[in-house]
């Protein structure tokens, strides 16, 4: 039984009770990743984060993301949850979990995710810095593709 | 016919607006609208931005539908 779930919250992420909930019987593997706010970039220092999303466009990027992580590797489960807000340094804003036969799907697909998620789904952050702030902006892409 | 635009993050900071309502010409596309939007608020000009209508990525073909929700916005960072 599929029990995929993708989610965005203003609350913290407990990242070990979401990847409890992608494991069926048939796996012998989670691949889950942590994203958490880091404190430097190259040398600049971040005070916090905020985070926004186009809510109802972000949630079904992340189910399209998670149909195509399907057609291309051979996993069982997936859960994506996002946090937006203002999250403080070491606090967790993004947890993918992915459960699998074997890890070697569970790490690939894991990897293909995160790497989708910021390419695609409408969310972004603003880092706020002792000396100002800015809306990081991705990569120039094709994310309409 | 009225469309809703949406803005997020850098987009709603530059145009100073979350959401705003314009009128769109019957047959219009909804790159005209986006087209004209950028001339409105030159400011969002040298940003690398998406497109999107009724909460699906657009390359600016479609036709406008009365009620239609567009949005612009910067590339995505999520994460």
């Amino acid at each position: 039984m599929k029990t995929d779930f993708f989610e965005i919250t203003t609350d913290a992420l407990d990242v070990g009770a979401i990847a409890r909930r992608v494991v069926p019987k048939t796996c012998g593997a989670i691949v889950t990743l942590d994203g958490f706010v880091r404190q430097f970039t190259k040398k600049r220092e971040t005070l916090y984060l905020e985070y926004e999303a186009y809510e109802p466009m972000a949630l079904k990027e992340m189910e399209k993301l998670i149909a195509q992580a399907y057609e291309q590797f051979e996993i069982a489960n997936v859960g994506v949850v996002h946090r937006l807000g203002k999250m403080e340094i070491g606090e967790t804003s993004v947890v993918i979990s992915v459960a699998a036969p074997h890890r070697r799907a569970a790490f690939e697909a894991c990897e293909w995710l995160i790497k989708e998620l910021k390419r695609t789904v409408p969310i972004w952050k603003k880092e706020v810095y002792r000396d100002g702030e800015i809306w990081i902006e991705g990569e120039k892409q094709s994310a309409e593709n | 016919m009225k469309v809703q635009v949406l803005f997020f993050g850098a987009t709603a900071e530059m145009v100073g607006e979350r959401k705003i309502e314009i009128n769109a010409k019957t047959g219009a596309k909804t790159g005209d609208v986006f087209r004209q939007i950028i001339a409105d608020f030159p400011q969002l000009e040298k940003h690398s931005l998406l497109f999107a209508v009724n909460q699906e990525y657009s390359k600016g073909t479609e036709t406008i539908k009365n009620g239609d929700e567009l949005a612009i916005f910067t590339a995505v960072s999520g994460g």
